[in-house]
């Protein structure tokens, strides 16, 4: 009985498996800074029924005052060119006495138009007289494509950047320009967050005992 | 039979599960740790396995384990370093080899990404 008991009290798995939640490796360590200042971003064309710009920017102000807990400001600059992200100096001189800051900034681009897609429809179960209905249907399609840039405002550096470029069709023909943006950079801060944030995911590993 | 006698011998049981059960201290402390970790409490058990490798430098055991943990606090050199340790002390264990390779595919991985970016950008230019 002893022995029984002793086999049994002792006798545990070398190992465990557990799920672990990990975060992943960030491309800047965002620690190391006290201020993200969102700027307006550089728009190749105007929409005329809403201001890009400040959506993007409520947007952004909005979802990093969430996850970060640096301070987030926003602030307008006027760009004169695509090539002013990749000019240090630039950067370096717009905000001489904010140091340990991030610039979120970038450039945009918007568009929309309608296209025709063939509608799927149901097959008719009898002969009728009436004409068939036109197999082309109106969507409205819109797209964005948007170059983010986080830049070192002391050195000037570009830290991280990347396109994105996003594209959804609405089948509802009073689908409006500001909603489908604010969708499409959605689907832009999932992504960017999971790799600018490092957002944690379930992994496995095996604890030794 | 003396009824001292039955009782010993009824307790005696017990006495050889206690006994025999009594792990050295960095035993216990390893496994301290791994129920911290399972609580989610990630700063108690490095603590424990750090007291572990303390003792028990060549414990590829808490090598790994405080590997794992470095990882969930997001210390990557520092967890690249213990898999590394831990390997070295036991090059054929499995499940050292398996957090290891996972732990370098999402390392790996977060770098492409960074590197298609960098290139997208160079592509750019």
């Amino acid at each position: 009985m002893a022995g029984l008991l002793f086999f049994f009290s002792c006798s545990t798995g070398e190992h465990l498996k557990l799920k672990i939640e990990i975060p992943r490796k960030t491309p800047i360590p965002l620690e190391g800074f006290k201020e993200l200042i969102i700027t307006n971003f550089l728009v190749k064309e105007e929409a005329e029924d809403f201001d890009m710009n400040k959506a993007l920017n409520d947007f952004f102000s909005a979802e990093l005052d969430q996850k970060l807990e640096q301070k987030i400001s926003s602030t307008a600059i006027s760009f004169e060119n695509e090539e002013v992200f990749q000019n240090k100096e630039f950067w370096q001189t717009l905000f001489p006495d904010r140091k340990s800051a991030i610039l979120f900034t970038g450039r945009l681009e918007y568009t929309q138009e309608i296209r025709k897609a063939i509608k799927s429809l149901e097959k008719r179960q009898f002969e009728t007289p009436f004409p068939e209905e036109s197999r082309l249907e109106a969507r409205k399609f819109y797209s964005l494509n948007l170059q983010i840039y986080l830049i070192d405002t002391q050195t000037g550096e570009v830290l991280y950047t990347r396109d994105f470029k996003e594209s959804k069709s609405y089948r509802n023909p009073n689908q409006t320009a500001p909603f489908a943006f604010i969708d499409l950079i959605q689907t832009v801060r999932d992504t960017l967050f999971r790799q600018l944030l490092g957002e944690e995911q379930v992994q496995e590993r095996y604890l030794i005992k | 039979m003396n009824r001292k006698v039955v009782v010993l011998l009824l307790f005696l049981p017990l006495i050889v599960v206690f006994t025999s059960c009594s792990q050295p201290k960095p035993q216990t402390q390893l496994r301290f740790g791994i129920l911290a970790a399972q609580k989610g409490l990630w700063d108690e058990a490095i603590f424990r396995w750090k007291k572990v490798i303390q003792s028990e430098p060549d414990s590829s055991a808490a090598h790994n384990n405080l590997a794992v943990a470095y990882e969930k606090k997001g210390l990557w050199e520092e967890a690249e370093k213990e898999y590394e340790l831990a390997l070295k002390l036991s090059p054929n264990n499995k499940h050292i080899s398996s957090n290891y390779d996972k732990f370098k595919a999402r390392f790996e991985n977060s770098e492409k990404e960074e590197d298609k970016d960098n290139k997208k950008k160079d592509k750019n230019k």
